[in-house]
């Protein structure tokens, strides 16, 4: 139930969140490519900084337990992101 | 109250509230079901589960079986409700564009660029998603997944992605702007 219901709802204010911030428009992803409009890079950068206070305030509170960090293979990473910039670029996603 | 009201018609925020609503569920996420919120993942757990039942002996391999297990995953909720928090914001905002003339090609800037064709329009988004996709498979996650949530884990593999992300998306548009960039 709660593995249903749960990520409905996460994912709805996540999409609410994108689209309100007007990233689910073209425009706005690639204008972040060519620095006359930094939005993508505001709402990245601030998701971040939120997200990791609150997470590692809560770790250390002792609530929460880091699920499986995303792991680190620096050519993987490395050409991963190389590719999906071209897709982000043409597309804008 | 009528203030908050009010923002939530507003058809474009300020990122940075964007960007809060979005920290707060990343950790509501990995505080109420241990999960990052990943959405390339759960296309490769929807095209594995259709795999399986296609072409069982292809799909029948390490990333399948055990990196990427094929079902509906957490994730898969995930994306369905971002698909309809999308529709909600834009419904909010009065521009939702679902069956108007016009919505399958309506970024005024694309149109400068490559043309008012709609079929242009989905054919390249076909394409960049495909290249999107894999490279995803690739790195490990995508913008949300990895970057995002995986940066505020503090993952060094978030932070080699964004690197790359935007170097080659900074050349790709100056390829497809050229002289407009």
């Amino acid at each position: 139930m709660s593995s249903v219901v749960l990520p409905l709802v996460f994912g709805v204010f996540f999409g609410f969140a994108l689209n309100k911030a007007g990233l689910t428009k073209y425009h706005k992803i690639v204008n972040v490519f060519r620095f006359t409009d930094l939005a993508v890079l505001k709402f990245m950068m601030t998701a971040l900084v939120v997200a990791m206070i609150g997470l590692y305030g809560l770790r250390g509170l002792g609530l929460i337990e880091f699920p499986n960090v995303p792991s680190t293979y620096i050519v993987g990473n490395l050409i991963g992101g190389l590719i999906f910039g071209v897709g982000m670029a043409l597309t804008g996603y | 109250m009528k203030f908050i009201l009010n923002y939530i018609r507003k058809e474009e925020w300020s990122p940075y509230v964007g960007g809060v609503l979005l920290g707060l569920v990343g950790i509501g996420a990995v505080w109420a079901s241990d999960s990052l919120l990943g959405a390339s993942g759960a296309f490769e757990n929807l095209a594995g589960m259709i795999g399986k039942w296609v072409a069982p002996a292809a799909f029948d391999n390490m990333y399948f079986n055990f990196i990427m297990p094929p079902g509906i995953t957490w994730g898969v909720w995930l994306l369905v409700g971002v698909f309809f928090g999308g529709m909600i914001g834009a419904a909010t905002s009065g521009t939702l564009l679902w069956g108007k003339k016009g919505a399958a090609n309506s970024d005024a800037q694309w149109k400068r660029i490559f043309g008012p064709q709609a079929w242009k329009r989905w054919a390249l988004a076909f394409v960049g998603a495909i290249i999107l996709e894999y490279a995803a498979g690739i790195a490990g996650g995508c913008t949300s997944g990895l970057a995002i949530s995986g940066g505020m884990l503090l993952a060094p593999a978030a932070f080699l992605f964004i690197m790359g992300m935007f170097a080659s998306g900074i050349v790709t548009a100056l390829i497809v702007y050229r002289k407009n960039y």
